[in-house]
């Protein structure tokens, strides 16, 4: 049940899915990633990837263009 | 004050994991954001210069009036739905995922059914058809040019209208990229003239309407658009399942 970060700041897409899939295989089930981001394009394909992984995902905007996706590893 | 700072340090290491988790959470939430700016007046007044930007152009010329607006029209859009040319091509391959590639297709259908309502209606009146002078002849080069540009936009992270909308963003990197994008885009228009004498203009040049007529043209490109919106759903569902 531990929380990891990772940051993404400044990485253009498609680095912070690539990073956020390698990051997700090494947390355990009921771990979180708090992913941050501030490219909008990883807005759209992180929480997308996610969700069709079925972890539970939430966004939300902590600046200017500036994100952070909490993803739940729920299996 | 001493005291406080301690007990936060030492609550927010000593917290056990699911405590932390659910605390630091709600905590993460409120507390340590920067606080998000109301920028409600600064886009008030930007609207309000915006359009009279767009008047004084309007004054010079019309069509650059237009360009205007439709500039910042497109832009705002991209921003807000997060649409992105370089993603509806890449997304497929690398993540599976073909809801840009899809919408991409529904907006060229669009496009296409206002083309040939452009493009037909002057031709009924006798006009000389809008746009002809962008039927430019397919060749190999427009295959090797495409790839190229694939390649290009993956590693620059967008297309030109994708990397200018991330500069309005503020996307540091990007600005970079619009750099090179402008480089690229010189060294192109000066071997442009060998590329077209001996490469280029040997290809056909179709105009679809040419072709199958105006109702045969729009049937035929929307029934392709379609087939590869049916393929696009097909491959995302497919990946789903694996």
């Amino acid at each position: 049940m531990a929380e990891f970060e990772l940051d993404c700041l400044g990485e253009a897409c498609p680095i912070p899915l690539v990073k956020t899939e390698k990051k997700m295989q090494e947390l355990d089930v009921g771990d979180t990633l708090i992913v941050m981001i501030d490219h909008s394009c990883a807005l759209k394909n992180v929480p997308e990837w996610a969700r069709k992984n079925n972890y539970d995902v939430e966004v939300e905007e902590v600046g200017e263009s500036e994100w952070e996706i909490f993803i739940d590893k729920t299996a | 004050m001493a005291e406080e700072a301690v007990k936060k340090i030492v609550d927010e290491t000593e917290a056990t994991p699911s405590s932390r988790r659910s605390s630091s959470r709600s905590s993460r939430r409120s507390t340590a954001r920067k606080p998000k700016k109301d920028q409600t007046l600064q886009g008030l007044i930007l609207l309000v210069l915006v359009i009279a930007f767009g008047i004084y152009l309007a004054t010079i010329s019309a069509t650059i009036g237009i360009f205007w607006l439709t500039g910042i029209a497109f832009g705002f859009i991209l921003r807000r739905t997060n649409f992105c040319f370089t993603a509806s091509m890449r997304d497929p391959i690398m993540t599976g995922s073909t809801s840009l590639t899809r919408a991409v297709l529904i907006a060229l259908a669009i496009t296409s059914i206002g083309f040939v309502a452009v493009q037909y209606g002057a031709s009924i009146k006798g006009l000389p058809v809008p746009g002809m002078g962008f039927v430019v002849p397919i060749s190999f080069a427009t295959v090797a040019g495409a790839f190229l540009f694939g390649i290009g936009m993956v590693l620059a992270g967008g297309c030109a209208s994708g990397t200018l909308m991330r500069i309005g963003e503020g996307f540091g990197m990007q600005m970079l990229s619009i750099v090179f994008f402008v480089i690229g885009s010189f060294w192109a228009a000066r071997d442009m003239g060998w590329w077209t004498l001996n490469f280029i203009s040997n290809g056909p040049r179709l105009h679809l309407p040419e072709i199958f007529g105006w109702t045969g043209a729009i049937t035929v490109q929307l029934v392709f658009i379609a087939v590869l919106y049916i393929l696009a759903d097909r491959w995302e569902n497919r990946n789903q399942e694996l």
